[in-house]
């Protein structure tokens, strides 16, 4: 059978963090949430099904839990009702601290998520204020806490380096608190202020750390994970062995997967195609009986060549790199930025902060 | 046609100070041209002069006039480039004149290049008549710019017309002036044929155009003709003078008169400017004095963006010679370049406006190596050689002599920025000669000048330290001994050819420190630390370093939105595609000229 992967996007949160650029928005009216929810619901009732084995289920957002567990768990139904999953399906929720309590988390875990990707950032609470988080560490752990109780077993949670005002020090506090709490999976970034969020505009006044400062906390970071026995399998992921982000690492093994909702991204019939950033376009589209979002029509097939392209742009974020042809420019191992492993090119932690450049010299 | 009823002029004025208006206005009011026809400034005919406003190739009208005197007049008005590089080409113009209109801008007063020409004109025995210009400007200042001409160039300048070229004020005046006081030609019809070259071009059906003015004799369609001085000789297809709408073919061509001949002529070369044409079968006893074979001032090394557009920039290079003698090119070979080809230019604004050409009615995406003049070279040998290629300099220890070409440089001047334009010419290694004041707030000064130091920056220094005031004029004054060094720049530890450049031994240190620091700022970052390099005969005087890339452009690819990421990488290839290797550096065509890019 084909297999499938889908994203379910809930553009909703608490409140924005500072930094965050992506689609979704804060005080949405309980009528919209719910609306949106029934909209999600229709999409994938209309879904054509046949030949499908779903390998993962992921919610992500925005926050899904800020619409409650119960619609959470009314996808989920629809979901199973009319896709067949595999036996050992990943089916993921996102969530913040403060948005989920434990009987919440509970009924998650009931209804069938089996994996939890909680956001904690930082564990310095100034640090929190300053991203306008709205939650502080012991919240975190908190709801970390709830989580296991509630039966998750596979619990993610992402941390950012190279935050203003941080240093390495703080930032290590927060990679050791995590550490503790030994959640089998740890995503990080480093902090990116894009244009157009509330960080931008007050960019100037921040002391973010330099390019080599930059550098100096990622490279301790991967290290003390490493140490902690989390491995470094993609880019921005970390984890504790068998613990690997199925759906994650679909995507960058090219596995098809289809988005529900305003703003979600697919990959389906060899097309790449979204629905545009607007709840209630999607709503009303929804309506429409048909499946897929504006856009699905008018994509393009992705060519071979295209392929080929995605293949090793994508297959470059995985530790365990791609198979080529021929030989690994000499560019990349006389400066310790890729190795050539059984006929894969695997870039190194150092060759990871400069993928885009080494991807270049493959397309 | 009747001898004294000809009237051979040329117009000498400063950029922007109106020549081109005023050619147009005086064809408009002669109804060579109606005003509905008329393209704004009907002699400057290449897309490229239109633009920039200048006059690169000289042209020639001819229109009649109907004088008050009730007689019609066979007026030519010969057009001259009005651009130091082209300073022979219009002495040239001049000698196939009689008279010249000196028009000057009444809100400006006379720059250097002006005053050189008419100089020029002068030297020519010309009948300089003043033309006041502009004198609708609020800034018009008639009175002082009479004074001016009359203290500066020697003439007396009270009954000059005042005009407005643009407004068309006037315009009868100057005409009637042309008649009157620019002398009839003097020749004999019948005496054997002498005729001037004044300029050639290239026509894809006729082969070369030339250009004449008949001194003595007569030529016809049919005649055996000799260039003098290459001593080419032609059977003449078609001869006629030159209207605003092209060839006129009248097929005879008499002493006095200006027009065209054409032959069916291959090559430019076969006519030169300055030579003389006269008939095989009763050749003149000498040819016209003033010939001189124009040689090229400045080389740069051009190359195309994209290697595989070789071909397409010789086929160019070819086409751009046709119209142009005084362009020469060469092909040369650069390791980092590849396969380009050496060029010759008479000065900085030729070689300009062959780069603009290329780009632009060729389409072609070149890389241009710095500018170089031609040095003087003598070995311990006592063997002599002229390099115009920092990449044949040969190394310190063979030279026994190293010379640079030297020009006499006249910049004017208001008054006030003396001070500066000293201390500039100081700075660019000048010799003073001497200065006077002229016309109460102006003044003109002599300097000897490397022409080396010309070509790097001298015109856009002088602008920017007078606010476009002074005003540039030069003309080459032969070799003079220097201390001269070549400097070579390596990347990670790889000599880059076509960045080496001559320069002189005291500013070596500086202007190596300042090529690093260009090439440390453009020079992206590559995946490796870069060593950045300045060196002379091996020994490095200046280093910077290109850190090492550390960190990409983010491109998030949450929730499977790789389209971003995508988007970055199209960029990426499409940016590779015009990247150049220099020894292992990646360099894009823009950071190249970056470093070359010759400003301060």
């Amino acid at each position: 059978m084909k297999k499938l992967m889908l994203y379910y996007h809930f553009p909703f949160c608490l409140s924005k963090c500072a930094y965050c650029a992506f689609f979704s928005k804060a005080g949405i009216g309980d009528e919209v949430v719910e609306e949106y929810t029934r909209a999600l619901i229709r999409q994938t009732e209309s879904f054509p099904t046949d030949g499908f084995e779903v390998t993962s289920v992921y919610f992500g957002g925005g926050t899904p839990t800020v619409a409650g567990e119960k619609r959470l768990c009314a996808v989920l139904e629809a979901v199973k009702k009319r896709f067949s999953l595999s036996e050992n399906a990943e089916i993921t929720v996102e969530s913040n601290p403060k948005t989920v309590s434990a009987n919440g988390l509970r009924a998650l875990r009931e209804a069938g998520f089996n994996r939890l990707s909680i956001g904690a950032q930082s564990f310095n609470d100034g640090t929190l204020r300053l991203l306008e988080r709205p939650h502080n560490a012991e919240d975190f752990v908190r709801c970390f806490k709830d989580a296991r109780e509630a039966g998750f077993d596979n619990i993610s949670a992402d941390l950012i380096f190279a935050l203003p005002g941080e240093s390495t020090d703080m930032l290590m506090h927060s990679v050791r608190s995590l550490i503790e709490l030994r959640p089998e999976h740890i995503s990080v970034y480093g902090l990116s202020v894009e244009e157009g969020t509330p960080l931008w505009k007050k960019k100037e006044s921040l002391s973010s750390p330099d390019e080599e400062e930059e550098e100096r906390q990622y490279f301790l970071l991967c290290e003390e994970l490493a140490k902690a026995g989390y491995s470094h399998y993609e880019i921005s992921n970390f984890a504790r062995p068998g613990h690997e982000s199925r759906h994650n690492t679909g995507y960058w093994k090219r596995t098809p997967y289809f988005g529900f909702g305003a703003g979600a991204h697919s990959f389906y019939e060899n097309r790449r195609f979204s629905s545009p950033c607007d709840i209630d376009a999607y709503i009303k589209e929804s309506k429409s009986g048909c499946f897929a979002p504006t856009g699905f029509s008018s994509a393009a097939e992705i060519s071979e060549a295209e392929a080929e392209e995605e293949r090793i742009m994508l297959g470059l974020r995985l530790s365990e790199g791609v198979r080529i042809d021929g030989d690994i420019p000499p560019v990349l191992t006389e400066n310790g930025l890729a190795a050539l492993k059984d006929g894969r090119v695997c870039l190194t932690e150092k060759g990871f902060r400069v993928s885009n450049a080494i991807i270049a010299l493959f397309i | 046609m009747d001898i004294s009823k000809i009237r051979n002029f040329s117009i000498i004025a400063h950029i922007d100070h109106g020549k081109s208006t005023l050619a147009d206005r005086l064809l408009e009011y002669t109804e060579a041209v109606s005003k509905r026809e008329m393209t704004d400034r009907m002699l400057d005919n290449m897309e490229l002069e239109r633009e920039r406003g200048i006059t690169i190739k000289a042209r020639a009208v001819n229109f009649k006039y109907k004088a008050d005197d009730g007689e019609v007049y066979d007026m030519n008005l010969i057009d001259t480039p009005g651009h130091v590089d082209f300073n022979y080409e219009v002495s040239r113009s001049l000698q196939a004149c009689e008279g010249a209109l000196l028009v000057v801008d009444a809100t400006q007063g006379i720059q250097a290049q002006t005053l050189a020409n008419a100089y020029l004109a002068v030297d020519n025995d010309l009948e300089i008549l003043p033309v006041i210009n502009k004198i609708d400007l609020p800034s018009a200042d008639v009175k002082s710019t009479k004074d001016e001409i009359e203290e500066i160039v020697g003439i007396p300048a009270d009954d000059a017309p005042e005009i407005s070229a643009k407004l068309g004020t006037n315009i009868k005046a100057v005409l009637e002036q042309i008649v009157k006081a620019v002398p009839a030609p003097k020749g004999d019809e019948n005496a054997p044929l002498k005729a001037l070259i004044f300029d050639s071009c290239y026509d894809a059906y006729k082969g070369v155009i030339v250009y004449i003015r008949v001194i003595d004799g007569t030529v016809k369609v049919g005649d055996a003709v000799r260039m003098m001085h290459t001593g080419a000789e032609f059977e003449l297809v078609e001869v006629g003078t030159l209207s605003t709408f092209g060839l006129n073919p009248k097929g005879v061509l008499s002493a006095g008169e200006v027009g065209y001949l054409a032959a069916s002529i291959k090559n430019i070369t076969d006519t030169e400017v300055g030579d003389t044409v006269t008939l095989s079968s009763r050749p003149a006893n000498e040819p016209l004095p003033g010939f001189k074979k124009v040689l090229p001032m400045v080389y740069s090394g051009i190359y195309p963006a994209d290697g595989a557009k070789y071909d397409d920039l010789k086929d160019a290079l070819l086409k751009l010679r046709l119209n142009d003698s005084a362009f020469v090119f060469e092909p040369e070979t650069s390791a980092a370049l590849g396969f380009g080809f050496r060029c010759g230019f008479l000065g900085l604004l030729h070689m300009e406006i062959i780069q603009e050409r290329l780009e632009r009615e060729f389409n072609l995406d070149l890389i241009t190596t710095a500018p170089s003049v031609i040095y003087r070279i003598t070995y311990k040998n006592g063997e002599e050689k002229y390099i115009d290629n920092p990449t044949n300099y040969p190394s310190p220890d063979e030279i026994e002599e190293a010379a640079e070409p030297v020009v006499n440089a006249t910049v004017i001047t208001p008054t006030a920025y003396v001070g500066s334009i000293m201390e500039l010419c100081q700075d660019r290694r000048g010799t003073f000669i001497d200065m006077k004041y002229v016309a109460g707030d102006r003044a003109e000064l002599h300097y000897i000048l490397p022409l080396n130091e010309i070509i790097y920056d001298f015109f856009d220094a002088l602008k920017s330290k007078t606010k476009g005031y002074a005003s540039l004029d030069y003309e080459p004054a032969g070799y003079a001994p220097s201390k001269l060094i070549k400097l070579d720049f390596l990347l990670n530890g790889e000599p880059v050819d076509a960045l080496s450049f001559i320069v002189h031994a005291d500013k070596s240190y500086a202007r190596a420190r300042r090529i690093v620091e260009k090439l440390r700022d453009n020079i992206p970052r590559q995946l490796f630390e870069v060593p950045v390099q300045a060196a002379v005969g091996g020994k490095i005087i200046a280093r910077e370093t290109v850190k090492a890339l550390r960190k990409d452009v983010l491109a998030k690819c949450y929730g499977g939105d790789i389209t971003r990421k995508k988007k970055l990488l199209e960029k990426q290839k499409e940016g590779k595609k015009k990247m150049r290797s220099l020894g292992s550096v990646e360099l894009s065509k823009e950071a190249f000229m970056a470093v070359l890019k010759l400003d301060e």
